[in-house]
C-alpha cells in the first residue's frame, strides 16, 4: 500500500489536472464528464479498496476546491463510488481478464448514470436545494456513455498503478 | 472474502473521511485555506497538461474548423464595424443620459466606473455556472459587484483573490435578479436554471402586461444587488402556471453567456 501511494497520488493529480484542463472545457451536450469520479471507480473495480478511497478523497477534494458547489460533495460521491466498486472488485466482478469485455464498461456506465443523481441527493444534506434544477438527466446520460467508453482504459491504468504494489489488497 | 479486521478498517477510514469533509465544510476558514493550498498543488499539473493538450487541441480544432473560423472572422469584422458606428451614434446619447442620471441621482450602470477583465476559467462542474476572471482585489474588484458584458448583465462577484475573482452567472441555479420592464411599476424575480437552460420567472400575476419580446432590466430597488437599468433578459415564452393563476416566463439572457471572453466589473457595491 505505502509503495503504491505516491504513484497513485501522482496519477490522481494528473487525472484532476486533465479533468480541469480538458474535460471541464470539453462539454458534451453542455455536460462535463467527471473523470474524477471514474478514476476511483476504476481503482475500486481493480480491487484496491483503501487505495481507491484515498484516490477518491484526493481527487474529490482537489476538484471541490475549484468549484462553487458545496465543498466536499464531489469527494463524497467519489468515495461512495470507490467503496461500492471496491466491494465488487474484491469479488472479481469487473475484472478485465476474467469477466466479459462489457462488464467493466457496464458497471462504470451504471455508476456514471447514478453519480450526478447521488451528487444532487447529497447536496440536500448541505441545505442546497437548487442543483436539481440544472440538466440533471443530461448529466446522467452523458456521464453514463462517457464512463462506458472510458472504463476499460481507466481500468487498465488502475491495474497498472495497483501492480506497482506487487499484489492486490 | 474480506476479514472482519479489514472491513472494520475500511469503515473506520470511510467514517474518518466523511467526518473530515463535514468539518472542513462547516469551518469555512479552513475551507478557504484548503482551496488556496489545493490550487498550489494542482497548478503545476494543470500547466503540464495544458502544455501538452492545448497545442494538440488547437491544431485539431484549427484543422477541422478552419472554414468556420474564416467565416466567423468575417462576420466579426462586420459586427465590429456596425458596433463602431453605433458607438459613435450612442456617444451623444450617453452623455445626455449621464447628465440626467446624475441630476436624478439614479445609479445607472452607464454612469459607473468599470474594470475590464478577461475570462480565465469556466466552471469545471455541471452544477454551477461560474467563471473566473483575471482581475481581483488589487484592481478594486470586490464581492457583490455586478458584472456586465456582451449586451447585458452577466452575474456578480462571489469571491475574490488579489489577482482574480469568481463570477456567479445569472444562469446559476443559486442566482436571482430583481427586474422590471416598461414603466417600471412591476417587479419580478428572474432565477437561473443552470448553465444549459433558459432563465425563468415564476408567479407572475395574471394582470401583468408582459409578452414575448419584452426586455427586462434590473430594478435597482433600495437594498438590491444591482444598479438600475442593466439589461438582463428578453421574454421568450409566457405560459400559465398549471393549477395556479399566475404566469411562468422563459427568458433569454440579454448577454451572450456562451461566448464570454472579456467582461466589465461594475465598481458598484450593493447598499448594506
Amino acid at each position: 500500500m505505502r509503495r503504491v501511494l505516491v504513484p497513485a497520488t501522482l496519477v490522481t493529480l494528473v487525472i484532476v489536472a486533465i479533468q480541469l484542463s480538458i474535460f471541464s472545457g470539453l462539454r458534451f451536450a453542455g455536460v462535463v464528464v467527471m473523470v474524477v469520479w471514474l478514476w476511483p471507480l476504476a481503482m475500486g473495480l481493480a480491487g484496491l479498496t483503501a487505495l481507491s478511497l484515498w484516490c477518491a478523497l484526493v481527487a474529490g477534494v482537489l476538484f471541490d476546491t475549484h468549484t462553487t458547489t458545496p465543498f466536499g460533495l464531489t469527494a463524497l460521491v467519489a468515495l461512495l463510488l470507490a467503496y461500492s466498486a471496491s466491494r465488487l472488485g474484491r469479488e472479481g466482478v469487473g475484472d478485465l481478464d476474467s469477466a466479459a469485455w462489457w462488464v467493466t464498461p457496464l458497471l462504470a456506465a451504471t455508476a456514471g448514470f447514478f453519480a450526478p443523481l447521488l451528487f444532487v441527493g447529497a447536496s440536500f444534506f448541505t441545505f442546497t436545494f437548487s442543483l436539481w434544477r440544472d440538466s440533471l438527466l443530461a448529466a446522467m446520460v452523458v456521464n453514463a456513455v462517457a464512463f462506458f467508453v472510458l472504463a476499460r482504459p481507466m481500468a487498465r491504468l488502475a491495474r497498472w498503478v495497483g501492480s506497482l504494489a506487487g499484489a492486490r489488497r | 472474502m474480506a476479514t472482519d479486521r479489514s472491513r472494520r478498517r475500511t469503515w473506520t477510514l470511510g467514517a474518518a473521511v466523511l467526518a473530515t469533509i463535514v468539518i472542513l465544510y462547516l469551518t469555512t476558514g479552513v475551507t478557504s485555506g484548503l482551496r488556496s493550498g489545493a490550487n498550489i498543488v494542482v497548478t503545476p499539473f494543470n500547466w503540464a497538461v495544458n502544455a501538452i493538450a492545448h497545442p494538440i487541441g488547437h491544431l485539431l480544432a484549427g484543422t477541422i474548423n478552419y472554414s468556420d473560423v474564416v467565416a466567423q472572422n468575417q462576420k466579426l469584422r462586420y459586427q465590429l464595424g456596425q458596433a463602431e458606428e453605433r458607438a459613435n451614434e450612442a456617444w451623444a446619447f450617453s452623455r445626455q443620459l449621464e447628465q440626467l442620471t446624475t441630476q436624478l441621482n439614479v445609479p445607472f450602470v452607464g454612469s459607473l466606473a468599470t474594470v475590464t477583465a478577461q475570462v480565465t476559467t469556466v466552471s469545471p462542474t455541471n452544477f454551477a455556472a461560474t467563471v473566473g476572471i483575471s482581475k481581483g482585489r488589487d484592481s478594486g474588484v470586490l464581492v457583490g459587484m455586478p458584472v456586465v458584458a456582451n449586451g447585458g448583465l452577466v452575474g456578480r462577484v462571489i469571491a475574490t483573490t488579489a489577482n482574480g475573482a469568481t463570477i456567479r452567472l445569472i444562469t446559476d441555479t443559486n442566482s436571482s435578479v430583481g427586474v422590471t420592464f416598461k414603466t417600471g411599476q412591476t417587479t419580478l424575480i428572474v432565477s437561473g436554471r443552470g448553465p444549459n437552460n433558459a432563465l425563468g420567472a415564476s408567479s407572475v400575476p395574471l394582470g401583468t402586461a408582459i409578452a414575448p419580446g419584452t426586455n427586462l432590466s434590473t430594478d435597482g430597488l433600495n437594498g438590491g444587488l444591482y444598479p438600475a437599468g442593466v439589461p438582463v433578459a428578453t421574454v421568450k415564452t409566457v405560459s400559465l402556471t398549471p393549477g395556479a393563476a399566475t404566469y411562468n416566463l422563459t427568458l433569454q439572457p440579454a448577454a451572450d453567456l456562451q461566448h464570454l471572453s472579456y467582461l466589465d466589473v461594475v465598481l458598484w457595491e450593493p447598499a448594506a
